[in-house]
Order: C-alpha cells, then sequence, then structure tokens
C-alpha cells in the first residue's frame, strides 16, 4: 500500500465512539510533554543565515523603490 | 508598519514556522523551502496584515495554505524515498523524563495530516483553539475532536497506557491509576 495517509484518513471516520474516550490523564500529560519536546527541539535549533539574508534583501529592494519613487517626485 | 518592523516580526516568527512547517512536511528540508515560500508571500502581501493581530497565527494560515497546495506530494515523496526527519534528525537536550523524541516523531508522522496539524498547532504553538480554528477553516469543535482523536492515535501508537512505557519513576502513579479504575469499574 502505498498511499498510507489516505488509508489513515478513511479509518479515522469509522471509531468515532472509540475516539471520543478520555485518556488517561497521565498519558496525556506525556503527549503534551513530548509534543513540546519536539516543537521545541526545532524552534531551539539555529535558523539558517539564508533566511535572515533574504528577508534583508527584500527590506533593502523596498527601500530601494521607497527612494526611487521619491527621487521621482522631486 | 514600516517595513523594519514587519521584518523584525518576521524573523522572530522563523523557529516557529520552521517547527511547524517541519511537523507537517515531515522533511526539515522540505520545510526550510516552505518557510522560505511563506516569508515571500508574507512580504509581498504585508499591507494585508492587520496589526494588533497575532502576526503568528496570519503566517502559520499563509504556510498551511502553501503546504496543502504546493508541498503535500513532494512531501510524500520525500518521505517515500528517505524516510521522515524523525530518522534521520539529531537530538539533543535531556529526554530522559518523556518519550524518546525519535519514537514520537515516528508515530506523530504517522498521524493523518488533519490531525497533526491541528495537535501541533493546540498543543505546542502557543495558538488558542480559536485562532487554529479560523487558520484551518473549520469549527472550534472539529478542532477539539480531532485533537482528541489525535492523542487516542498517538497514545495507540506509542503503545503508552501500558505500564512500562511511562518509565519507571511513573510506573507506580500509573498502577494507582489502574487501581483506581478498577474500583471504578466494579
Amino acid at each position: 500500500m502505498s498511499d498510507a495517509g489516505t488509508a489513515m484518513d478513511d479509518a479515522e471516520g469509522g471509531g468515532a465512539h472509540d475516539n471520543e474516550l478520555m485518556l488517561d490523564p497521565k498519558v496525556q500529560e506525556s503527549i503534551g510533554r513530548s509534543l513540546k519536546a519536539h516543537y521545541d527541539d526545532i524552534v531551539n535549533s539555529p535558523v539558517p543565515d539564508k533566511f535572515l539574508v533574504l528577508l534583508a534583501q527584500l527590506e533593502a529592494t523596498e527601500h530601494r523603490a521607497v527612494g526611487a519613487s521619491s527621487d521621482e517626485r522631486n | 508598519m514600516s517595513a523594519t518592523e514587519f521584518k523584525d516580526g518576521l524573523i522572530k516568527e522563523i523557529p516557529n514556522l520552521r517547527a511547524f512547517a517541519a511537523s507537517l512536511s515531515g522533511s526539515m528540508q522540505l520545510a526550510d523551502d516552505l518557510v522560505q515560500d511563506t516569508l515571500l508571500k508574507a512580504w509581498g502581501n504585508s499591507e494585508k496584515f492587520e496589526p494588533g493581530t497575532s502576526l503568528r497565527a496570519w503566517l502559520f494560515t499563509i504556510l498551511r495554505n502553501t503546504y496543502y497546495s504546493l508541498y503535500r506530494k513532494r512531501g510524500r515523496e520525500v518521505q517515500d524515498s528517505e524516510g521522515t526527519y524523525a530518522e534521520r534528525m539529531a537530538t539533543h537536550g535531556n529526554q530522559e523524563s518523556h518519550l524518546d523524541l525519535a519514537d514520537f516523531r515516528k508515530a506523530l508522522a504517522k498521524l493523518p495530516e488533519e490531525q497533526r496539524e491541528v495537535l501541533i498547532m493546540v498543543g505546542a504553538t502557543g495558538l488558542s483553539y480559536e485562532e487554529t480554528a479560523e487558520i484551518c477553516g473549520v469549527a472550534i469543535g472539529t478542532i477539539k475532536s480531532r485533537v482528541n482523536r489525535a492523542r487516542t492515535k498517538l497514545a495507540e501508537l506509542l503503545s503508552i497506557g501500558s505500564l512500562d512505557d511511562l518509565g519507571p519513576d511513573r510506573k507506580s502513579a500509573a498502577a494507582m491509576q489502574r487501581v483506581g479504575s478498577e474500583i471504578v469499574g466494579l
């Protein structure tokens, strides 16, 4: 089976009743902590320079455009 | 809002955008492409951002739409050929007290997208249920039910609920809980 995602989407439609069972609070808490650990691990990893370079370029282009249009007015 | 203020706002959100994009696409490389596209679109549409509203929610909406329109298929291809980032990414930090991060990521990647995205948004990003509902374009009740299903599915995938999986220091607490619920069951 190549498309597991679709299969799961389908499976999800059934068993709605089971899914509404409340999880043990300990289990919920454990999942919550793992979720944060996963997310924060990426949040805290270094941001590639290319993003800062890109934004600096965009800003510089905008400044030039603003400068050019005020030149035109003068 | 000046261009510089807007730029500074974007810079602050980059780490969150990367974490959300990686959670959606299952690949750090795709995540960074997705973040780059998101930043370009945000910059080009900056006049549509209403100052005073959540920049994070606005950016997540752009990122999510970009993912579903352009990246979803690529994500699956990358995962098929290289495995998910969960299997490759080095992790750091002390994981002693919770589930192994790599195992958790593998399980997270197996969730249906619509469950995974809401679980991340509600459980890790600091977005509210209301904001999450708005980003996904569905009712709050739908978000709550997806979060519940996602948690249940994760617990199932990780086989937690069995005493050994919560670690030795938590066994007794879990056992108490179990005994407690058996008593209630009687």
